[in-house]
């Protein structure tokens, strides 16, 4: 890779109109495999491994490049192109000359589409550079590699996918695992030359049913480790099958919600991912930078953002909370900067964004978080995003302070989100700065003592300044949300931390459902006797 | 091997059909059996029921290995299984489908993932409940929205939607993929290691995909299918960039049904030396001119260019009801309304015949024992002395003909199947010796003052062009009015003194069935060409899901009045830094 790096930008520097400054090769080795199965039978078999290179050229200087950012408008250059998985040079070199050639191409069209761009619009507010300089860095770490016990997985997942038969009410139903390495390679002209990888292992629980109105539900538990041989043993995995169906059981029975505005408990995990969509992807650097963004933060580092009991860390070094696995650690990003611990928010008050190489105004440098999936260009991404709080009570304390806050504003009940899946945050100034987070499992908490009730069809909308004022305060409990985050430069994976969180205020609307009715015919056997003619 | 065909003894009543076969010994048929019998019961609130329900379950096992320059880049092995349900609902005069939203599915599906590999008769049992109710709901939504459309427009002719067939029970084992997959990703290196010794080469990959499976096919009319459905095959491709910056590229492929069946290395070698050999000359050779006059195909190159011209047109697909105003992809075909009429001079014939399995002691690629509708094929006659007798026939009438010939080959649009080719037997009466083809090319320039000739030795198809080269080829053709025909990948000229000089980047102008009625003659060469047909434009590799085995049998052609015209693409730099040097080990 050097070798070819390094013939390029030399020939390219001397020949090319205009040369390029810059130069990177980052490669990506994925080996995997995966098994899936539904109701004790298997569905699918796979793996494979692949190699995939994604070229950087940068022409002009480091003040204005092709990479310029022109409002919203972002480059893209590398295709992700598939390379040898063997250590074969001619294979290697070759593809590697043609992705540079290919990419310097259009490298060198849009700088001059650029240049044009901005002398006909106003001056950009933010006038920082568009590539930061960074010390080369070498490091060759140990690779891992793939272990998979496929012939034990497969039938631990017919056992385990067969265990959902003891739920008629389950529609479909799914058990997966998949274990990868992930290995990278990275060098370039500044002289980084890097090698790091790390795994990934991971345990998918899905379930769906239909209720007789219509509305589609499906649960989920997931559960993630470096290497498949730390995922959790058979007994635990059977019990996340019986919260799944149980939940989703439930689900069919339960009411379905109302709108409403009032106090509410996000747990640990919903609240990760409730600060996820919407802090967190607020604080990615480059979007202080794009005149299509919002900008919700830019001009407040050094204000408060937060209640001052909060502080918020986003560390790709650290790679356990507990004895859980964390998903969004690495050593170094896809553009060859060690990850670093970055305190975005210490005591409520804004310090600093999530920073790439792409520097903004007031940040002139990368802190390790510019990342990508294979294919896309790189941009600054979360990590492990950790919620630290020094106004923390025992969680039996802080239903109380829900039911206190319940009766203070006369309302009959509070919320308390349990799981949420995932959500939308919309941080183009085009769009509206809100955000939408659906909630799997919700349950009203009585301030009258009656128990709590399940319900079901909510999504929590809100604006991200005004929710965070209205948190209250925490439980002393962090609790782990692994995921993976999709946004403009792929899919990458992070982690969640957080403590359980009360707020004042929550808004949540009814959700859009499906018209469509239940399955005509009944089941064609009941799930449960099938268990005794199963083969 | 057990002979399990069996036609009719079933009878069908309004399409109500009792099915008085005794139960499958295979799970997935009795399986399929079972949930057919339940799923005619299907109705919602005073909705018509299903009158035709159809289980169609592709099983495969595949194995495939890629290589560049002695590099493995790609290898994997898959097995899936893939259920597509049909169901109509109406009568077989007027049902859901033919209509623009036919096969859409409208409504819920179902979190099935993918199809079940087990055979657990349970969980085969509830993925075929549930995938027909979404496919019911979706046919229900269909017929309503077809009804509401035609309100609005005026029918001249009501053609049937669906065509009557006699059920068939036939069911044959499967074969299981055996492959050594180590010592083939060996060959495949090694072969891919060859064009190493061809520096001026820009790109170059050798694969192979082998895959055995078949499919299982349940019908409510009492048909009843289990049949293999394999292909295996070697391929190999190049391109180099010639100094005006051009493409050149060639390709060579070996199918068979069998991973046995493929070459061995030195015929794989040679070949694909060819192929390098090819596209170094092909950066090297003149641009092409205008040229109107004889061409001459030869080789591989008359059933090639018989293959996609007249073989494509032989198929009939029908125009889909539209609301007002609405569009819809469809390709016509320029023999449509065209029966009785001279397609190519009366010395040829042109027999369709799934059911040969040989030709001159050579396998016949494109043989099978049923369609994929469950309809037993005959030996069909398409052209008698040069005029056209008849079509391509899937179950989908079509104006004119009514009942399917058993070529319903692939998934097609609308809720129809798309018909395609078998073994495609063109033979001519008149056929003389090739070397007198080019003597006759050559009288013919001469006569008209011409400077030269031209011969085509190959025809890229189906097509190895990129994507994208593929899009710029449909939109340039567009614009030039005919139907678009892939590019001639070895053309040369031929001069009045017989000396031959390869040219590079030419396009055929208005080159489509009727060209073949100026063929002047025929070689006595006939060439056997195995293709994998599919519903992409030019038949293009890897870009459409389904791919039916095909061979077309065919002689050289002379023919007259084509025009070739060089590309007009814009040509890109060479690259600014030299290519790496290729090292020998």
């Amino acid at each position: 890779m050097s070798q070819e790096l390094n013939r390029n930008f030399t020939v390219l520097k001397e020949k090319a109109d205009p040369p390029p400054y810059f130069i990177s090769y980052e490669v990506t080795e994925q080996d995997y495999r995966g098994i899936s199965g539904t109701l004790g039978t298997i569905s699918s078999t796979g793996g494979g491994k692949e190699r995939a290179m994604d070229v950087s050229v940068r022409v002009g200087t480091t003040k204005l490049d092709n990479y310029h950012n022109v409002r919203g408008d972002r480059g893209q250059f590398t295709e992700g192109a598939l390379l040898s998985v063997e250590d074969n040079a001619n294979a290697i070199k070759r593809r590697l000359w043609q992705e540079t050639d290919r990419a310097y191409r259009s490298a060198a069209e849009r700088l001059i589409r650029i240049k044009t761009n901005t002398q006909v619009k106003v001056a950009a507010e933010d006038d920082s550079d568009d590539f930061s300089s960074e010390p080369p860095v070498r490091a060759e770490e140990a690779l891992p590699t793939l272990k998979f016990d496929e012939t034990g997985w497969t039938e631990r997942i017919r056992k385990l996918s067969s265990h959902f038969q003891n739920y008629p009410d389950v529609l479909t139903s799914h058990v997966s695992v998949t274990a990868q390495t992930d290995i990278r390679y990275f060098v370039n002209s500044d002289g980084t030359r890097i090698q790091h990888g790390r795994g990934f292992a991971r345990v998918v629980i899905t379930a769906s049913a239909k209720a007789a109105d219509g509305t589609d539900l499906s649960t989920s538990e997931t559960f993630e480790a470096v290497e498949a041989s730390g995922l959790p043993k058979d007994d635990v995995l059977m019990a996340g099958i019986d919260r799944v169906s149980q939940d989703l059981t439930n689900l069919l029975r339960a009411r379905e919600a109302e709108p409403f505005v009032g106090p509410a408990i996000f747990s640990g995990r919903a609240a990760g991912v409730f600060f996820h969509e919407i802090f967190g992807h607020r604080v990615e650097g480059h979007r202080q930078k794009d005149e299509s963004e919002g900008q919700t933060f830019t001009k407040s580092v050094g204000t408060k953002v937060l209640p001052d009991f909060l502080s918020v860390m986003f560390d790709p070094t650290r790679k356990k909370v507990g004895n859980i696995d964390l998903n969004g650690w690495y050593d170094y990003d896809d553009e060859g900067v060690k990850g670093r611990p970055v305190l975005a928010v210490d005591k409520g008050v804004l310090n600093t964004f999530l920073m790439s190489r792409a520097p903004i105004k007031g940040f002139d440098h990368s802190n390790g978080h510019g990342r990508r999936q294979p294919g896309a260009e790189v941009v600054s991404r979360q990590s492990n995003l950790i919620v630290e709080s020094s106004n923390s009570v025992p969680e039996t304390r802080l239903r109380q302070m829900l039911i206190d806050e319940v009766k203070r504003q006369n309302k009959p009940y509070g919320l308390y989100f349990r799981d949420i899946t995932g959500g939308f945050t919309t941080t183009s100034r085009a769009g509206l700065q809100a955000f939408k987070v659906i909630p799997v499992i919700v349950y009203r908490v009585y301030a009258d003592g009656r128990p709590d009730e399940l319900v079901r069809g909510a999504d929590i909308v809100g604006t991200p300044l005004a929710s965070f004022a209205k948190i209250l305060a925490t439980s002393d409990k962090l609790e782990v949300f692994n995921g993976y985050c999709g946004a403009e430069s792929g899919s990458v994976p992070v982690s969640a931390v957080a403590p359980a969180i009360l707020v004042s205020e929550i808004e949540i609307e009814k959700k859009a459902k499906s018209q469509d009715r239940p399955p005509l015919l009944p089941s064609p056997v009941p799930p449960e006797s099938s268990r005794s003619s199963a083969q | 091997m057990k002979f399990a065909l069996s036609l009719g003894g079933i009878a069908i009543t309004a399409g109500l059909v009792v099915s008085a076969q005794a139960p499958s010994a295979d799970p997935v048929l009795q399986s399929m059996h079972d949930e057919m019998e339940r799923s005619r019961k299907l109705m919602v609130s005073n909705l018509e029921s299903p009158y035709f329900v159809e289980y169609l379950l592709d099983e495969s096992d595949t194995f495939d290995v890629g290589a560049t320059l002695g590099g493995i880049v790609t290898e994997r092995r898959d097995q899936f299984r893939n259920l597509t349900v049909h169901v109509r609902v109406g009568d077989y005069k007027f049902d859901n489908t033919d209509y623009v939203g036919s096969g859409f599915p409208f409504g819920t599906r179902y979190d099935l993932e993918r199809f079940p590999l087990d055979n657990d008769y349970m969980v085969l049992r509830r993925y075929l409940w549930l995938a027909t109710d979404s496919a019911y709901k979706s046919a229900v939504e269909a017929i309503s929205r077809k009804r509401a459309a035609l309100r609005n427009l005026s029918v001249n002719e009501q053609i049937n939607d669906f065509a009557h067939t006699e059920p068939v029970h036939l069911v044959r084992p499967f074969h299981k993929l055996t492959i050594d997959q180590k010592a083939w990703a060996g060959r495949v290196r090694a072969l891919s290691a060859l064009f190493a010794q061809y520096p001026g080469l820009r790109t170059s990959s050798v694969e192979l995909n082998a895959g055995d499976g078949g499919y299982y096919l349940v019908n409510s009319e009492g048909t009843e299918i289990k049949v293999p459905d394999r292909l295996s095959y070697v391929r190999a491709r190049a391109s180099a960039q010639a100094p005006d910056g051009m493409t050149v590229r060639d390709y060579a492929i070996f199918q068979s049904i069998d991973v046995s069946g493929i070459p061995g290395d030195a015929e794989m070698t040679k070949a694909f030396k060819t192929t390098a050999e090819n596209v170094v000359a092909l950066s090297k050779a003149p641009m092409g001119e205008d040229y109107s006059g004889p061409v001459l195909f030869e080789g591989i190159a008359g059933p090639q260019i018989l293959a996609e011209v007249l073989g494509k047109s032989f198929s009939l697909p029908r125009r889909p009801v539209l609301e007002p105003g609405r569009n819809a992809a469809f390709n016509s075909s320029e023999l449509e309304g065209r029966i009785g009429s001279r397609v190519l001079p009366d010395s040829f014939d042109i027999v369709d015949d799934p059911t040969q399995k040989e030709w001159h002691g050579r396998p016949l690629f494109g043989s099978y024992e049923v369609d994929r509708e469950g309809v037993v094929p005959k030996p069909l006659r398409l052209v008698e002395k040069g005029l056209l007798k008849g079509y391509l026939l899937s179950r989908q009438p079509v104006r004119g003909f009514e009942g399917s010939n058993g070529h319903g080959r692939m998934p097609g649009s609308y809720g129809a199947s798309a018909t395609g080719v078998s073994n495609l037997l063109v033979t001519s009466s008149g056929a003389v010796p090739v070397a007198e083809l080019k003597r006759k090319l050559l009288e013919m320039i001469a006569a008209r003052g011409k400077p030269y000739g031209i011969i085509v030795r190959k025809m890229d198809f189906p097509s190895s062009a990129s994507v994208e080269e593929a899009r710029r080829l449909l939109a340039g053709a567009q614009s030039g009015g005919s139907r678009p025909v892939s590019l001639p990948l070895l053309a040369y000229r031929v001069y009045p003194d017989g000396r031959e000089e390869l040219v590079r980047g030419l396009r055929f102008r208005g080159l489509n069935t009727r060209s073949f009625r100026d063929v002047v003659a025929a070689g006595d060469d006939t060439v056997a060409f195995d293709f994998l047909d599919s519903q992409a434009p030019f038949d293009l590799m890897g870009a459409s899901g389904y791919v039916a085995n095909a061979t077309v049998v065919a002689p050289s052609l002379l023919i007259d009045d084509l025009e070739l015209h060089p590309l007009e693409d814009e040509l890109p730099k060479l690259p600014v830094v030299p290519p790496p040097e290729l090292s020998s080990r």
